[in-house]
């Protein structure tokens, strides 16, 4: 009986560990694509090593290993993503606003599809975008939300229960700044959009995209939440 | 037989989910590659918009600050100093109608517009100078 125990726990600890190790090869792998994909102008160097760790956690789940599901990797790596390219932003326009790179790239995205990253632009004592009430949605967003949102997806790419819990928090999050960007940009709407070049329609074929914690939350509030640990 | 159709299915995911759970993996992987696609083209394809090659990026920043603040003396600070006060602060010259929702006068910038305006204004301000010249040669 023991003996029969002894042989059993080795043989689960083995598979355990062949599991772990297969998670962790494809990890290095998709982490070495996030970085580049996060920085935006390297992201299509990043992509094929992203989608090549992908295949190889999938093709060690089909061989039997207990890796993580699919669904809960694309999650947590595209929320980092998602936070990652929202702080390059933002960072830029809180602290970077006066850089040739912000009053290039910034002011011209702004020209081209949002004029509160255009107009009355740096003439504020902090700087970058004078729009009503965007200062504020970048002070509070920056260093919070997509912050917590980047530490919720490590947590839940760990499989851990409060990774999993605060990326629920975080994602609603979302929908609160969402709903509350969106707004404010439709009560100064001549400010966001006058002498745009894409207006309305092009923004939003821009950020439709960074919609992922909306996809995340259906998933998150079904997923059995047991395969989550303590 | 559902047995075999749960074992199919991903960990987490109950049958009556499956279905949902199936489309926001395909929904999270076209996020994915737009977000990547737009990262990587956003940049260069606004460059080209705006003028670059023809405008450097600085002349690209000088036209913005003509635009937005409407004074065509304006020029871009480049490098910026560090601790320098902003570059629009205090300004008086941009127009805008004013009021609880105000509304900026510029125009939109067209493809490659920036090149236009700053060869016409260039062209312009050749001939008031040559015109200002010429009336100053006149002038005994």
């Amino acid at each position: 009986m023991a003996t029969t125990l002894t042989s059993n726990s080795t043989a689960y600890d083995a598979h355990q560990e062949l599991s772990r190790q297969a998670q962790w090869r494809a990890d290095k792998w998709m982490l070495f694509g996030t970085f580049f994909i996060g920085t935006a102008v390297l992201g299509l160097i990043g992509l094929p090593f992203f989608l090549y760790g992908l295949s190889l956690q999938i093709r060690a789940a089909k061989e039997g290993l207990s890796v993580r599901p699919v669904l809960v990797t694309l999650i947590g790596y595209l929320v980092a993503v998602d936070a990652a390219l929202n702080s390059l932003g933002w960072a830029l326009d809180l602290i970077g606003n006066h850089t040739l790179l912000a009053r290039v790239f910034l002011m011209s995205w702004g020209n081209m599809f949002d004029g509160g990253y255009f107009w009355h632009y740096n003439e504020l004592a902090i700087g970058g975008a004078t729009a009503p009430g965007e200062k504020a949605w970048v002070i509070a967003l920056l260093p919070l939300m997509f912050s917590m949102r980047i530490a919720a997806a490590i947590g839940f790419l760990q499989m851990k229960r409060w990774g999993h819990q605060w990326l629920v928090v975080t994602c609603w999050f979302g929908v609160i700044a969402w709903t509350g960007y969106v707004a404010n940009m439709t009560i100064f709407f001549d400010v966001r959009y006058s002498g745009v070049v894409f207006p309305v329609v092009g923004w939003w074929l821009y950020d439709i995209f960074y919609i992922t914690p909306y996809l995340a939350i259906p998933y998150l509030h079904t997923v059995n939440r047991e395969i989550f640990t303590d | 037989m559902s047995e075999t159709t749960h074992q199919k299915l991903p960990a987490g995911t109950e049958p009556a989910f499956a279905g949902m759970h199936k489309w926001l993996q395909r929904g999270l992987i076209v996020c994915l590659v737009a977000l990547v696609l737009e990262g990587a083209l956003t940049f260069p394809l606004l460059a080209i918009w705006y003028g670059w090659p023809q405008l450097s990026l600085q002349e690209i920043c000088s036209e913005f600050e003509k635009i937005r603040f409407a004074d065509e003396s304006r020029e871009c600070i480049y490098p910026y100093p560090l601790f320098a006060p902003a570059e629009g602060q205090g300004q008086k010259t941009a127009q805008d109608v004013w009021g609880a929702q105000p509304r900026p006068k510029y125009e939109r910038v067209e493809y490659r517009g920036l090149i236009k305006r700053r060869e016409a204004r260039l062209a312009r301000q050749a001939a008031e100078k040559a015109a200002a010249t010429a009336t100053t040669t006149q002038a005994p």
